[in-house]
């Protein structure tokens, strides 16, 4: 009788839950659908599945408000470019607070504003939350977010200077990526990272290295991926016209046995470009 | 491949496309040649790696390079070089930089979606185009592809497309000669509606 009572009791209150968490779960079903179609170039679907997750998370917001079910509703807008949207949606999410074992979608939250804040022209509030970020977030896919929105409005600050002060940016601007690289070797957007700050700095035969550590670790997206071959490609004209001639041969050799690994036709033309 | 059998993909492409967008002809293009190089690179399939239930932002290409990229990007390409060659030979950075940020991506990265977006501009080396059109037309076309209504019947239809194409075989399609044969096809179905 007493089981029976518990069951009339949680039936329901089990259903009603799950009935509730179903628009969460879907609008995350498609934000990382999008995400697959995104990263390999699919753009039209992907643009798709963005509009389908926001669709959800704001049945999810009307239906029951949260900080995940606005984090998801801001995510998706970032994608769709609605950036004041998804300001206040990042705002909302975190007014309802987040609980612990949720750090995590706290972080994203975070960054997720800072984007949405430098579409909206606040670059300065933005990049003190990548730096922000950069130091103190353990999530690699944090961390690496925050890490290329850093280093782009460091390179960009850093064009703005001259001589020793360009250099000087420059060389603190490394160093900061090369403290992430020695927290997390195996991770090859922070090696990509390091090549484009070498590529700034003129550091060619470095910065050629760092990009093969990139490729082969791995990167994320097929943009990151073909971006950082052009780097490589870049690398290899630079240096045939600046080495001397043993050391170009030398270095020539080497970059050789690569592009016959990654069946590239020559060194100056990445698989994909041959089409 | 037979032609036919190629061409009979692409009208029912057409087709199917046209249910979603009757008005907008332009995207057919982008849709099908998107479908047709994921055939040709054979992606892996996405659906098993679907499941995992945190969600990130993923970081996006550095886009601030180095002077020498950029101006390396327009004096390497014959036509940028060209078309471009007052901004180079004045080594114009802020200029070049600014149509870099529209070019790279199509012309460097060969960004499928955007590559058949601008592919009429791109036939007629019409890039400043491009950088003029760009912002626009980037935006017109997300807000199209926005307004699909059933999306689960639209990007399953896309797969199907893909999948079929991908039955030809790598070895016998490359982009460039199966992209002017759909661009033909489109063209003469368009015509035959009268458009």
């Amino acid at each position: 009788m007493r089981k029976s009572i518990v069951f009339c009791v949680l039936l329901p209150l089990t259903c009603i839950s799950l009935s509730c968490t179903s628009y969460l779960r879907e609008a995350k079903f498609y934000y990382v659908q999008a995400q697959e179609f995104s990263r390999s170039y699919k753009t039209e679907t992907a643009i798709g599945s963005y509009k389908k997750s926001l669709e959800e998370a704001e049945k999810e917001v009307a239906k029951r408000p949260s900080s995940q079910a606005f984090m998801l509703k801001g995510l998706s807008e970032l994608h769709l470019n609605l950036w004041e949207d998804a300001e206040q949606s990042f705002l909302a999410a975190f007014s309802f607070g987040f609980d612990k074992g949720q750090e995590w979608a706290e972080w994203v939250s975070l960054f997720g504003l800072a984007s949405a804040m430098q579409e909206m022209g606040l670059a300065r509030a933005a990049f003190q939350i990548y730096s922000y970020l950069v130091d103190k977030s353990r999530l690699r896919p944090v961390t690496i977010f925050a890490a290329q929105k850093y280093a782009d409005m460091a390179l960009q600050s850093a064009l703005y200077e001259e001589g020793k002060q360009r250099e000087r940016l420059l060389s603190g601007l490394l160093k900061e990526i090369e403290k992430l690289t020695n927290r997390d070797l195996s991770c090859g957007f922070h090696h990509y990272l390091q090549a484009q700050v070498l590529s700034h700095m003129g550091d060619y035969r470095r910065c050629f290295e760092e990009c093969v550590m990139a490729r082969e670790l791995g990167l994320p997206t097929q943009e990151i991926f073909r971006d950082n071959d052009l780097q490589i490609v870049f690398c290899y004209q630079r240096l045939e016209e600046e080495l001397p001639p043993e050391d170009w041969e030398e270095f020539r050799t080497l970059c050789l046995k690569w592009v016959k690994r990654w069946n590239w036709p020559d060194p100056e033309t990445p698989d994909w470009k041959k089409r | 491949m037979t032609k036919k059998s190629f061409k009979k993909i692409v009208q029912e492409g057409i087709r199917f496309i046209s249910q979603f967008f009757p008005q907008s002809r332009y995207l057919y293009f982008p849709l099908l040649s998107a479908a047709l190089v994921w055939a040709i690179e054979r992606s892996e399939e996405w659906q098993e790696e679907i499941l995992s239930w945190e969600v990130w932002l993923d970081p996006g290409f550095v886009q601030v390079k180095s002077d020498e990229f950029v101006l390396r990007f327009f004096s390497g390409h014959p036509d940028l070089s060209e078309v471009f060659a007052g901004e180079i030979r004045n080594k114009d950075i802020p200029v070049l930089r600014k149509f870099f940020h529209s070019l790279y991506p199509i012309v460097g990265l060969e960004d499928p979606f955007l590559s058949g977006l601008f592919r009429q501009e791109l036939l007629s080396k019409d890039y400043r185009g491009i950088v003029r059109q760009y912002e626009k037309k980037v935006a017109q076309a997300i807000s199209d592809i926005e307004s699909v209504d059933d999306r689960g019947r639209f990007l399953e239809g896309l797969e199907a497309i893909a999948r079929e194409m991908a039955s030809f075989g790598a070895d016998t399609i490359t982009q460039a000669s199966v992209q002017k044969a759909l661009a033909d096809i489109i063209k003469k179905e368009l015509g035959k509606n009268g458009n």
